[in-house]
């Protein structure tokens, strides 16, 4: 399995590691599918969270222009 | 099995109050603080997370962040908006009032523009993952643009040598 949170051994997903979230937006700053991301099921749902969570405080854009 | 399982929620929600869980809060404190009463603001929501009994866990100072989008507040009766803040987080330990206290304590200050608050696990989250920057080029790795031909001497020719030369070819 490859995957980013796999092969940096990556058990939990901080709203503060905006260089990581930064991995699973795409350029527009929408969260990629799965298909693309290549993450297990419940390590989709901890980034969708955390990307959530920091858009809120706004570390992360809702939309880029 | 059933009953115990209704005992148990049943115990659960009696002690709601005495639960001790893992919760986190980031905040923005609004730029027009100066530097030097953050740490006066910060003070503000530790004591009343101890007040409530709650015990600390990890913490980041607040420093200054851009924001991605701007954040609209309220500064003496005008509307502004934000686009840079002091950001901030505390993990601690507490139960749900202490967690309930702390909310409606930030909902009302002025400071922290903004806050977000949620329940997570005591061990240190935060990934040691630094982002792949984009084609490193080393300055070691550049290419020695030798010439490989060497220029080769022009001997002098003679008429005859050349002439012969071309009839070889030409014989071909």
């Amino acid at each position: 399995m490859s995957n980013i949170l796999t092969q940096n051994d990556i058990q939990h997903v901080d709203y503060k590691d905006i260089d990581l979230l930064k991995q699973f937006i795409n350029p527009h700053g929408r969260i990629m599918s799965r298909k693309r991301t290549s993450l297990t099921a419940k390590q989709q749902r901890a980034v969708e969270a955390a990307v959530k969570r920091a858009r809120f405080m706004a570390l992360l854009p809702y939309i880029q222009k | 099995m059933t009953e115990n399982e209704v005992s148990t929620i049943e115990n659960d929600a009696e002690n709601d109050v005495a639960v001790s869980r893992i919760y986190e809060v980031g905040y923005h404190i609004a730029p027009s603080v100066k530097e030097e009463d953050i740490e006066k603001v910060v003070g503000g929501v530790r004591s009343r997370i101890e007040k409530e009994g709650g015990s600390f866990i990890a913490e980041g100072a607040p420093s200054m962040t851009r924001f991605s989008y701007a954040i609209e507040g309220r500064e003496a009766g005008k509307r502004v908006e934000y686009d840079r803040g002091y950001f901030g987080w505390i993990k601690f330990e507490g139960s749900v009032a202490a967690a309930k206290a702390l909310e409606s304590a930030l909902k009302q200050s002025k400071d922290v523009i903004r806050f977000i608050l949620f329940r997570t696990v005591r061990e240190d989250t935060r990934a040691k993952y630094k982002a792949p920057t984009l084609r490193e080029v080393k300055r070691t790795d550049t290419i020695k643009s030798t010439p490989r031909r060497t220029e080769e001497q022009a001997a002098p020719v003679s008429e005859e040598e050349l002439d012969k030369a071309l009839q070889d070819i030409t014989a071909e």
